[in-house]
């Protein structure tokens, strides 16, 4: 369901938000950031929430007990932040997360906050953001795009490329849209994260695009792998947005799939055994294409 | 911006419990969700019986075993959702998506006709992606 003006005008006097940005975004911290200062330009007091302390459940479909519990004790979170801080929004980022917040956990548990996609809360405060992006941004984009989650949820292809929209300069070329809600849930099936990545890209080689826009830190996380290819960018919506703004739009995950060395001070921080184990052989994995 | 349903069960569990059997009643196998995906052709069942393998999903989501290429596609599900709008019981209450979603999950802990897709490094994994990017003041406030 769309954000009207006047629901975002009610949800400004409020100003108070939770962004809860998921598990799998903790890979993007810039994007994170990009999200949350956003949300504040755009006029709400944002307090962040995320990780598997705010697991919603829904990739665990092998434990449901284990999985109920995740979600009931996120909805508990949520509520309290609602109840003690007047947080009665929760703006999300993961259309996983907010697929199974309205079809499993809110008919489960009891919510006393509303739900909404960032980029409809963007797009429905235009007129805050859009005198911010005063940077032109020379690209011609190609959105990647999925029908899931827009087909049912947030119509977030149309609200992405409605943000874009704003920036000076951009070229927005609509792609194809790919099954799935986000390139992660192909993944799991021999052929179609491959496919889905293949169209997208030659239909920005075709498009005569220098850049494939993201929607989703799951495709980003699988295109980033081919960033440079053919002259074609890979960034995310936020990072444009940011590039329009004036800001350093960093993307250290790209960097390290690149085969930069991560900081040493970070791999220690997170401890050098576990990055060796589950952080390295990740960012080598091959590209999708 | 989305107002969430009122609850009609104590948990997410419950839930999905009283779910399956409700929305297996309301399935008539039509086979109109499965003609939709856009998944069955990147799982070698572009030209399944569509009804059959339909009829599949109101076995599962009340616990019994399904035909494979219901239980195949299931467990496919990527959540496309283009099977939700197609469906000829929507306005009867059913959630399509939610079907399948359901048959899939009972196919893997009831039917135990798919395996689980359990990777245990995956909370590990973004810990340390996030001990490795966020400063100490963004760990303690944000996770």
């Amino acid at each position: 369901m769309a954000v009207t003006a006047e629901q975002a005008q009610n949800a400004r006097k409020a100003e108070k938000v939770t962004f809860w940005f998921g598990c799998n975004m903790l890979r993007h911290a810039e994007m994170i950031r990009l999200s949350i200062l956003l949300l504040e330009k755009a006029g709400y007091d944002v307090a962040t929430a995320g990780g598997p302390a705010y697991c919603c459940g829904t990739a665990h479909d092998q434990a449901p007990k284990a999985a109920s519990t995740m979600a009931g004790r996120t909805v508990q979170r949520f509520n309290a932040a609602a109840d003690t801080e007047g947080r009665s929004t929760v703006v999300t980022w993961c259309p996983s997360c907010h697929m199974h917040m309205s079809d499993i956990m809110s008919p489960g548990n009891e919510t006393r906050f509303d739900i909404a996609h960032v980029t409809e809360m963007l797009a429905a405060s235009a007129d805050k953001l859009a005198p911010l992006l005063t940077v032109p941004v020379n690209r011609r984009v190609l959105l990647h795009a999925h029908a899931g989650f827009a087909s049912t949820h947030v119509p977030v292809n149309d609200r992405v490329a409605s943000l874009l929209g704003l920036i000076p300069g951009i070229e927005i070329v609509e792609g194809p849209a790919h099954p799935g809600h986000m390139c992660s849930a192909l993944a799991a099936v021999p052929g179609a994260l491959k496919k889905a990545a293949g169209e997208s890209w030659n239909a920005a080689v075709a498009s005569k695009c220098d850049t494939l826009a993201t929607i989703f830190h799951s495709c980003h996380r699988e295109l980033v792998a081919l960033d440079g290819r053919d002259g074609i960018q890979v960034r995310n919506w936020v990072h444009l947005v940011a590039e329009a703004m004036g800001i350093e739009a960093a993307d250290a995950y790209r960097d390290w799939r690149a085969g930069k060395a991560p900081d040493i001070a970070a791999i220690e921080k997170a401890d050098p055994a576990l990055y060796d184990r589950l952080i390295a052989p990740e960012l080598k994995k091959p590209a999708p294409l | 911006m989305s107002k969430l349903a009122t609850p009609t069960a104590a948990t997410s569990e419950a839930f999905l419990a009283e779910a399956g059997p409700r929305l297996a009643d309301l399935c008539t196998a039509c086979g109109a969700c499965f003609s939709a995906c856009p998944m069955a052709a990147h799982i070698g069942l572009g030209e399944a019986d569509a009804r059959a393998v339909t009829a599949g999903l109101a076995l599962l989501a009340r616990g019994e075993a399904g035909p494979v290429e219901t239980v195949t596609w299931a467990g496919a599900c990527a959540k496309s959702g283009l099977c939700r709008d197609v469906c000829p019981e929507q306005g009867n209450g059913l959630d399509a998506m939610l079907l399948v979603r359901i048959a899939r999950q009972k196919a893997i802990t009831t039917t135990k006709q798919l395996g689980a897709k359990n990777d245990p490094t995956a909370f590990p994994r973004v810990k340390t992606f996030a001990r490795m990017q966020l400063t100490d003041e963004e760990l303690e406030k944000w996770l």
